[in-house]
């Protein structure tokens, strides 16, 4: 709390902070503090900020004009706008059902794996905190996955899923079933995919909900225990209201992470059999640099863009709304 | 820093009906017992305004430093929260709670002791639906390192990684401290500035690839250094923004009135009490920089600077691959990230929860 008397807004406003427009930002964001050399620490911001804005421009800005301007041209990789094409790429792009359903798969890929993620986070950080006090080196040791590289990842459920002798065949064989060809068979391979991908990250947000719930005083948990509130009602009335805006930015996370999948694909199964597992970054990269199709590249990559969008707005307005609950609560 | 004191009273208002009147009582309990936490941490020892000037001597009354580890943050009150609450009787740790707990813990550890294994099995082994080998072959370990260009390969990841976090660092913490400190824009560029990093990487490396075959950084450790550098520059401004907010305003001021430039402000109060901080996110990106696959790819064809990640993908390309070799590769890509990641857990732990949560 002190803190925030300290400086002139709150710390926690984030960047969702209702009171001030993006374009009033520069002056009118500024607290009216009318120090001696005022224009001397202004110019100072503007020179810290240089390299942050250089970054945006190179890394977000400059890619985005250049995939417009490529999506409208004959494009390769050596001769980028080559002859102007009108809309053929976005005909031959968005006509071609593989690459429609690559990404229809990619979304779907994305939410499922954040729905998992989340769900099998949460669980498990209810189970560490309702069993050990301090769960420091139990806490440790379920961080693992998320140090290991993801190609090793990759790797590693690779074997797993072998089915001439991998993990998964051994366990099977035990139990008397057939080896199941996980990565083989185009119905079940994006699962296997999924599954790497949700053990890597599940203790992201595994790592977030228990930080939010060792918050929770518990002494609070306790008085509510002992009016009889347990179980069910003891999780709605106490620990969700406690964790709800770290699952909302955990599950944002997450999803971000989920699009961006592209090194297990590439190490597990090259997006086969078939096109099961072709997802949109890996249809993208096939088509610029095996195919050197720098058009359609561009308007796949543009589709994924939006795509991507729709599908994040509603998780960033989620945690805009989690943080300000949260906010005026704590106020 | 706020969390642990804002949770609590979230607990009583929505919710709780039977809990009420107790729960309520508890949370004022904890605002009064949290709230020395909250300033001891904050309101640094010896930084009261009026004696805040001597601080701006780097060592002498270095202020106890913002951020993860077991002084800074709200790290304090959270673990003391956490043992105040003495187990009543009554109240047993769960069952349900420890048989998932160690459900998840087998399901963390079985995987990579999997490939442990299977790193030091022969090529037979591999196939023959083994869990362990019958006698550990250590040439797999042997051939990959004496053979392969993986050891070269681990040794630009770790530079490239270095370099590129400490890059970001610099220019996270100008871009962070100019906008919670300084206030030369709002907060909400902050969102502005993070837009990239939303979308998939695949958006920009065709543009990418293009820019650094124009600058002739294409295929150099120069050119993946830089790329890395401004890909997570946001995410480190993102990450250290709820740490640079904290740092007291007073100090500041104070070292302003006595004519402190604002670099000096920056190198004397910023870096020392940020240090912490600065440990836990610069691990975040540099593990986030080791991991990286599809920008090095595309950005490193040749073998004098192709990453650790991008050469393991490069094994499967034999005819037919040696899993127990590739396996090895694996252990051996895996093994500096995890080693830097559980040698220094406690602050990356903090720098994410910290950082990610707010």
């Amino acid at each position: 709390m002190a803190s925030q008397t300290l400086s002139a807004a709150p710390p926690g406003a984030a960047p969702a902070s209702p009171e001030k427009g993006p374009t009033a930002g520069g002056r009118a964001g500024a607290p009216a503090r009318p120090a001696p050399g005022a224009g001397r620490t202004r110019r100072f911001g503007r020179l810290l900020l240089t390299p942050a804005l250089l970054g945006w421009v190179l890394i977000g800005v400059v890619p985005l004009l250049f995939i417009v301007a490529n999506s409208f041209f004959e494009s390769t990789l050596g001769k980028p706008l080559r002859r102007w094409a009108g809309l053929e790429n976005y005909q031959e792009a968005l006509g071609d059902p593989d690459a429609v359903a690559a990404l229809w798969r990619t979304a779907a890929y994305a939410l499922g794996v954040t729905a998992a993620s989340v769900a099998l986070g949460v669980v498990l950080a209810l189970a560490v905190y309702s069993a050990w006090r301090r769960p420091g080196a139990l806490r440790t040791v379920l961080l693992v996955p998320l140090f290991i590289p993801p190609v090793v990842v990759g790797v590693l459920f690779k074997q797993v899923f072998n089915p001439e002798g991998g993990l998964l065949a051994v366990l099977a064989k035990a139990v008397g079933l057939p080896a199941p060809g996980v990565l083989s068979s185009a119905d079940s391979a994006l699962f296997g995919v999924a599954a790497a991908d949700v053990w890597e990250w599940t203790p992201l947000v595994f790592l977030l909900v228990l930080a939010a719930l060792l918050t929770v005083d518990r002494s609070v948990l306790e008085a509510a225990r002992l009016d009889g509130a347990h179980g069910p009602s003891l999780f709605s009335g106490v620990l969700w209201p406690a964790i709800a805006a770290a699952v909302a930015s955990a599950a944002l996370i997450r999803l971000v992470l989920a699009f961006k999948v592209f090194d297990l694909v590439s190490v597990m199964t090259s997006g086969g059999p078939g096109q099961s597992t072709t997802v949109a970054s890996y249809l993208i990269h096939r088509v610029a640099l095996r195919e050197f199709d720098l058009g359609r590249a561009s308007v796949l990559t543009l589709a994924l863009a939006v795509l991507v969008t729709l599908i994040t707005l509603p998780f960033i307005a989620l945690n805009s709304r989690a943080s300000r609950l949260e906010e005026e609560e704590g106020a | 820093m706020s969390t642990p004191i804002q949770a609590t009273p979230g607990a009583a208002p929505t919710g709780a009906a039977p809990a009420h009147e107790p729960a309520a009582n508890a949370s004022a309990a904890a605002l009064t017992e949290a709230a020395p936490d909250s300033a001891h941490s904050l309101a640094t020892p010896g930084a009261a305004p009026t004696e805040a000037t001597p601080a701006l001597e780097p060592a002498g009354h270095a202020p106890a430093p913002l951020g993860p580890g077991p002084r800074g943050g709200g790290a304090p009150a959270r673990r003391r929260a956490v043992v105040r609450g003495s187990r009543p009787a009554g109240s047993r740790p769960s069952v349900l709670g420890r048989v998932l707990s160690l459900v998840g813990l087998i399901g963390a550890l079985v995987p990579p002791l999997y490939l442990l294994s299977v790193s030091l099995m022969g090529r037979d082994e591999t196939v023959a639906g083994v869990l362990t080998p019958a006698t550990p072959r250590w040439e797999n370990y042997g051939a990959v390192l004496g053979d392969s260009d993986l050891p070269l390969a681990v040794g630009v990841s770790v530079l490239v990684a270095v370099l590129a976090g400490l890059l970001s660092l610099a220019g996270g913490l100008a871009a962070a401290w100019s906008i919670a400190r300084l206030r030369v824009v709002s907060e909400r560029w902050v969102g502005v500035l993070l837009s990239p990093w939303l979308l998939p990487p695949v958006v920009a490396v065709v543009p990418l690839f293009l820019l650094l075959r124009l600058s002739g950084l294409l295929n150099s450790i120069p050119g993946l250094v830089l790329v890395y550098a401004l890909v997570n520059l946001p995410v480190v401004l993102w990450l250290l923004l709820s740490f640079v907010a904290k740092v007291p305003q007073e100090l500041i001021e104070a070292a302003r009135l006595d004519g402190a430039g604002e670099w000096r402000i920056l190198a004397s109060i910023g870096l020392p009490l940020l240090a912490p901080a600065l440990v836990a996110v610069g691990l975040i990106v540099g593990l986030q920089n080791y991991h990286e696959f599809l920008l090095a790819t595309f950005l490193t064809q040749g073998p004098e600077s192709r990453t650790a990640p991008v050469v393991l993908s490069l094994f499967y390309g034999d005819r037919i691959p040696h899993v127990g070799r590739i396996a090895a590769a694996g252990v051996i890509t895996a093994l500096p990230p995890v080693l830097a990641a559980l040698l220094l857990q406690r602050r990356l732990v903090s720098g994410l929860t910290h950082g990610a949560s707010r």
